[in-house]
């Protein structure tokens, strides 16, 4: 004979996989993140990868004007298009294409105001909406130096010295390095795949307590021969381990994908192998375990599938707030993180992935600490299943 | 057997039960009357365990529901006002599912469910989930459920509600059928023409007391009254109070 909880674990599995629409929703959001993920890192890869000026394209009308500008911007692997002259609709139409990142254009009396020693206009047209900032930056900059050089030729011609025009020299040192900056965004990154341990089992939990109260069939369940516990742990267990698949396939997921890309040129690392990732996707059962208990703890409390929905989604913020107050403190990696579930998975998972060994106590640590909680969140619903004033207001 | 003595139930200020005595005879079906909000419901659910009396006792087949309440579930089928249907199970797996839970194994489930069906004439939604099903067709799984696993009590809360005449025919009989077995069943209804033709015993119930308990026609020679609605009707008292 099957213990009662199995028989109640069994049932409620069964009924959570016919309901096909939200299972749907679950695999989608599950593995949608991963993808998410792996996308936007696979673009910052390219784009950091890129290399530098590799064909900027630049329109020039009236280009025979500056044959030494054009030569400059040439000598700074900038491909220089001549174009006849074009009216401003034109213009906004060509620079809307990615391929040309700017437009020169050489107003007719260039030449004069050149010879004449008056400013010379040349307009610079760029569209601003397209992603083209770093290369407008390095044609302005080839635009300053070319302005420099005339300017120190003529401050020459008439015996001045251009240093004059510079009484001061700014040099750049940027002491930030790519680690660093990618430190934050792996930070969060890693916060959230931890997060399908709170969303793969909600409805299955709001189902079997709230929605089974509000369908009125839960009395007929309490009435039963078996002891409220017994009912607890088979819908606690049931949707504990629809938790574990979604949490499990989605860090394997996130494995495969964060070990495919070439993180290194982004300044990131994911020094992970199966075996750790098999630990931390052990240490982490506990948090799904965790999570379906205070779900169940909550929902049963609710009069509706509604309610307890919304009372949820406000609830289920909480597990977040310690990795957010974590990384916005900017906390040094410590032994009682550790001990916060959630928190201590996020910790444990970015550790891993710097590559150093940990010893054991983290993974018994975040293993044991979200399986006390989750051992109290059961416990504390079998009380209250089993208290008169809940009996009266199934 | 079912033998209650003297119980009381308060919530807060409100007294649900203020001193029910009765006893359900085994092979016998007793009928539960009372209006509205009498304590029906609260007593079906103290027989069961579900809640802890104030005061007296209560035995079912010797046997203390608050003291050892899997015994007397598993020896009782209970029937309450909510059907309790899943949605997504078809009519055979919700069977096996409160059968397991009242610890049958599979090949005694199985001849079961079948004798059960038939008893009840609804071979026909056996495999079918019980989405979309009539409330007759809700009943009648429900009660398979309570009959399921052979309990030796039955606690019907009004099983002939919204049924039609061929159904409600069905259930009668099947409850002769219990009686005959031996079956101690009580049975809360408001359809006095099944209290004359089924029920051997009457105990009725207003305002958290037991007023009266006899045979339908005992009730009618303690009222002087010759229709037993009418009886019932004295018994419950007239809105300046209870009689009796």
């Amino acid at each position: 004979m099957k213990p009662k909880f199995v028989v109640v674990f069994l049932k409620e599995i069964r009924e959570t996989l016919r309901d096909k629409r939200s299972l749907g929703l679950l695999v989608m959001f599950t593995l949608m993140y991963p993808v998410m993920l792996g996308y936007i890192l696979n673009r910052q890869i390219e784009r950091a990868t890129r290399p530098e000026r590799e064909g900027i394209s630049l329109a020039v009308i009236g280009a025979a004007q500056a044959p030494t500008l054009m030569a400059q911007l040439k000598q700074k692997n900038i491909t220089v298009h001549e174009m006849p002259d074009l009216g401003e609709d034109a213009i906004t139409e060509l620079l809307h294409s990615p391929k040309t990142a700017a437009l020169l254009r050489l107003p007719k009396n260039f030449s004069e105001s050149y010879a004449a020693m008056r400013p010379a206009r040349i307009e610079l047209w760029y569209d601003s909406a397209t992603e083209q900032d770093n290369r407008r930056h390095d044609i302005e900059d080839v635009l300053q130096a070319y302005g420099s050089n005339i300017a120190s030729a003529r401050l020459l011609a008439h015996g001045v010295s251009p240093a004059i025009l510079q009484p001061i020299q700014v040099q750049h040192y940027d002491t930030g390095t790519n680690a660093a900056r990618s430190a934050g965004l792996i930070g969060s990154i890693l916060g959230f795949l931890f997060f399908p341990a709170f969303i793969c089992g909600l409805s299955a939990a709001v189902d079997s307590t709230a929605g089974e109260r509000e369908r009125r069939s839960l009395e007929v369940l309490m009435a039963q021969p078996a002891r409220t516990w017994e009912l607890v742990v088979g819908k606690w267990l049931a949707a504990g381990s629809l938790a574990i698949v979604g949490i499990t396939l989605e860090l394997v997921l996130a494995h495969a994908i964060l070990s495919w890309l070439p993180l290194e040129e982004i300044g990131m690392s994911w020094r992970v192998n199966w075996r750790d990732l098999a630990l931390v996707c052990l240490a982490s059962v506990p948090l799904s375990l965790l999570a379906a208990g205070l779900q169940i703890a909550v929902a049963m409390n609710a009069r509706s599938f509604k309610e307890a929905q919304s009372v949820l989604s406000f609830v289920m913020l909480v597990p977040m707030v310690p990795g957010i107050a974590v990384s916005m403190l900017d906390l040094k990696t410590a032994d009682w993180m550790y001990i916060v579930p959630m928190l201590s998975n996020q910790t444990l998972l970015r550790e891993t992935a710097k590559g150093g060994d940990l010893g054991p106590l983290p993974y018994v640590l975040t293993f044991g600490c979200s399986l006390l909680g989750a051992l109290i969140a059961v416990g504390f619903a079998s009380w209250r299943m089993k208290s008169e004033r809940y009996v009266l207001a199934v | 057997m079912i033998e209650a003595k003297e119980v009381r139930k308060q919530f807060g200020p409100v007294q649900a039960l203020a001193g029910v005595s009765f006893s359900a005879r085994d092979g016998a079906i007793t009928a539960l009357l009372g209006p509205n909000g009498a304590g029906k419901t609260t007593l079906l659910r103290t027989l069961v365990g579900m809640l802890k009396r104030d005061h007296g006792t209560i035995a079912i087949d010797g046997v203390d529901p608050e003291q050892d309440p899997m015994t007397v579930r598993a020896n009782i089928g209970f029937l309450t006002d909510q059907f309790g249907l899943y949605e997504r199970l078809s009519t055979r797996e919700y069977l096996t599912y409160f059968g397991e839970l009242n610890g049958m194994g599979k090949a005694l489930l199985r001849d079961r469910i079948d004798q059960v069906a038939a008893m009840l004439g609804m071979d026909d939604i056996l495999e079918r989930r019980s989405k979309g099903f009539s409330q007759g067709q809700r009943i009648k799984v429900a009660l398979a459920r309570a009959l399921l696993h052979r309990p030796r009590h039955l606690l019907l809360d009004e099983p002939t509600r919204g049924l039609d005449v061929m159904s409600t025919r069905a259930v009668r009989n099947a409850l002769v059928a219990l009686r005959a077995e031996g079956c101690c069943v009580v049975l809360a209804t408001h359809v006095m023409q099944e209290v004359s033709h089924l029920c051997d015993d009457v105990i009725v119930i207003a305002k958290g007391h037991t007023v009266a308990q006899g045979s339908p026609l005992q009730l009618c020679e303690r009222t002087g009254i010759a229709n037993l609605e009418d009886a019932f009707v004295s018994l419950v008292g007239t809105d300046e109070g209870i009689v009796a």
